[in-house]
């Protein structure tokens, strides 16, 4: 296959701002199927939890340990799940609202990839609570060129939060 | 030490209420009100999470001298350190000049631990090594080990797990796992070198009572069939309704409760929860002829350590292949309606490295926030207290018929005599007979005199 160089543009931005964003409308559509098709076969999925550190010991995100630990498969099982008649979290299903933002792109280690850094902020509305939940932070993407297209071959999403005022995590960010 | 129930003769406890409450749970009914009463909360702060064994940590968390964790003992916060000579401390973690929370990290490493108010420092034995100004202001009279960091008044372990009690006339904690330790040893003991925690817990808020949490892993496989259908549905759990009632449910002493499942007669499932080969010979060396004979045909094995230390060694995973892991938690009451869950991952030390990574798949897969099957319980948990807040609900005096129904094998199963285990075992999972220990417990505790 013909290697190009990815130049980092205007261009670029904008189709990686607009893929993102398309992913988030995915998402608050519940269209999981679609969302699928935006990731890499080998994707890898991961949230680490959130530990609270002292200064001189950095940032506290704890690799050891996460909140989700996904390959394409067992995103796909929990896909599935959302398609039973007894997802109960889900029924009624929650409203969400992913928010992106603050997106940079960046050189990625191999040719036909790049390092996506961006903010989200999910707020969500269950049932009659008067009170949205949220959860928010940042995720680390990098994203591959594969035919013509670009697609999620990794996420790592880093919650600002040591104690998830969620009580649980039923949609993807 | 015995306990005489007592009521609260001016409290929500009166002599008549409290008989009322005694009536109904011999019948296998649970007063809804007390689910998440505000005065009932309150006097669980105090009478049971004041006397009773508190889960605080594991030993392999703390590795190095100075290694710390921070914990809450229900409202107290808690520092354990290891010292210089390897042994693991336990102190209040409130500056003993004036109360400043000392340590606010979750997890470190410090030789001293100075208080970010006026500079007094500790030492990883709690010692008072420096203060600022000391002799100038204070004089040479001060007694400096009279201000040392104040120490949990009982700390004990069992295999690797830490215990703190705030009652210092507490039964030791061997006495207080009772015979929740036979079956403690079937996951903590099977293996040389025992469990180890992996990573930093997963900690979120649920807006439930802690006891739905509690008598949820103490007592009810009964709702795995619907709660957890979904998995059914996809095929990872059985189809059969009764696959979760396979196995024995024991109600322990003090209030623990432990289901031990297996499948249907035994059959078709692979020994000791399907972990390696290479690691049956340490099973066969490390637990009893009766442990081994229960171990080998068990699938499942959750409880809950009363009060609201609950664990849980299933097999599971999403990617068509399942692993054992044990899972620790803490529910810890931050208010009647409020829970903070705090979630270990663990797996044995002596375990194959692609066994423990594929393993702790399997844990994030099922439970957690996200997990597949833990997702479902919060949300319902969340129901069960929502609805239980209103008048009809709330009502002391049982008025609207406000009983909740835990009344599953009464007067219909009999005890299975020929369980090698301690406790008394029941040959199914579908029934109360644990969570209505529990309750008993409870109650003695809620009750007890502690005029002292």
């Amino acid at each position: 296959m013909e290697v190009q160089e990815i130049k980092l543009n205007m261009d670029l931005l904008y189709d990686i701002t607009n893929l993102l964003n398309q992913e988030a409308r995915l998402l608050d559509n519940r269209n999981y199927k679609d969302w699928l098709e935006l990731l890499t076969d080998d994707i890898v999925y991961r949230m680490p939890v959130r530990v609270t550190r002292e200064s001189k010991d950095l940032t506290g995100k704890d690799d050891a340990m996460t909140y989700f630990e996904e390959s394409k498969k067992s995103l796909t099982t929990r896909v599935l799940r959302f398609g039973t008649t007894s997802a109960w979290a889900e029924d009624p299903p929650l409203h969400t609202r992913h928010f992106v933002s603050n997106i940079m792109i960046e050189p990625g280690l191999k040719t036909n990839e790049i390092n996506v850094k961006s903010y989200f902020l999910t707020k969500r509305s269950r049932g009659t609570d008067h009170h949205a939940e949220e959860i928010f932070g940042e995720r680390i993407d990098v994203l591959r060129k594969v035919n013509e297209e670009w697609k999620i071959a990794s996420r790592c999403i880093y919650p600002d939060q040591s104690i998830l005022t969620v009580m649980n995590l039923t949609t993807f960010l | 030490m015995s306990i005489t129930r007592q009521s609260n003769s001016n409290g929500v406890l009166s002599k008549e209420r409290l008989e009322n409450i005694k009536e109904k749970l011999d019948q296998g009914l649970f007063p809804q009100w007390m689910v998440s009463d505000p005065e009932i909360f309150e006097l669980e702060k105090d009478k049971v999470f004041g006397y009773t064994w508190q889960y605080l940590g594991h030993e392999s968390e703390l590795k190095e001298p100075g290694d710390y964790v921070t914990r809450w003992l229900m409202d107290d916060p808690v520092l354990l350190v290891k010292n210089k000579k390897g042994e693991i401390n336990v102190f209040l973690n409130s500056c003993s000049h004036r109360g400043t929370h000392l340590c606010a990290a979750d997890v470190g490493n410090r030789k001293t631990f100075t208080c970010p108010f006026h500079g007094w420092s500790f030492n990883t034995d709690g010692e008072l090594m420096g203060v600022i100004a000391g002799n100038k202001v204070f004089g040479e009279k001060m007694v400096r080990p009279e201000w040392n960091l104040r120490k949990i008044p009982r700390v004990e372990t069992y295999k690797g797990l830490i215990f703190g009690n705030l009652d210092k006339n507490a039964m030791a904690l061997d006495d207080y796992l009772g015979e929740l330790k036979w079956y403690f040893d079937l996951f903590l003991a099977r293996s040389d070198g025992g469990m180890e925690v992996v990573g930093s817990p997963q900690r979120w808020v649920v807006n439930t009572n802690w006891k739905i949490a509690a008598e949820n892993f103490g007592g009810d496989p009964y709702h795995v069939a619907t709660t957890h259908k979904s998995t059914v549905e996809l095929g990872i759990s059985p189809q059969d309704p009764l696959y979760a009632s396979y196995g024995h449910q024991v109600q322990l002493n003090h209030g623990h409760a432990i289901n031990v499942s297996s499948s249907e007669n035994g059959l078709n499932v692979p020994p000791y929860q399907g972990l390696p080969e290479e690691m049956w010979p340490m099973f066969e060396k490390n637990l009893t002829k009766e442990q081994l004979e229960v171990y080998k045909e068990t699938v499942v094995i959750v409880g809950n350590c009363f009060p609201n230390l609950a664990f849980h060694c299933p097999v599971h995973g999403n990617e068509g292949h399942l692993h054992n892991y044990l899972t620790l938690r803490i529910w810890r009451p931050i208010a009647p309606d409020k829970t903070e869950i705090w979630a270990w991952f663990l797996i044995d030390k002596a375990a194959p490295e692609e066994y423990k990574q594929a393993s702790y798949k399997g844990y994030v897969a099922s439970f957690g926030p996200s997990g597949t099957l833990e997702a479902d319980d919060t949300e319902i948990w969340t129901r069960v207290t929502k609805a239980s807040k209103g008048k009809m609900a709330r009502d002391r005096d049982l008025n609207f018929n406000n009983v909740l129904n835990y009344m599953m094998g009464m007067d219909k199963i009999e005890p299975n005599r020929s369980w090698p285990g301690p406790g008394i075992a029941y040959p199914t999972c579908f029934t109360d007979f644990a969570l209505r220990g529990m309750h008993d417990y409870w109650l003695d505790l809620l009750s007890a005199d502690r005029d002292e």
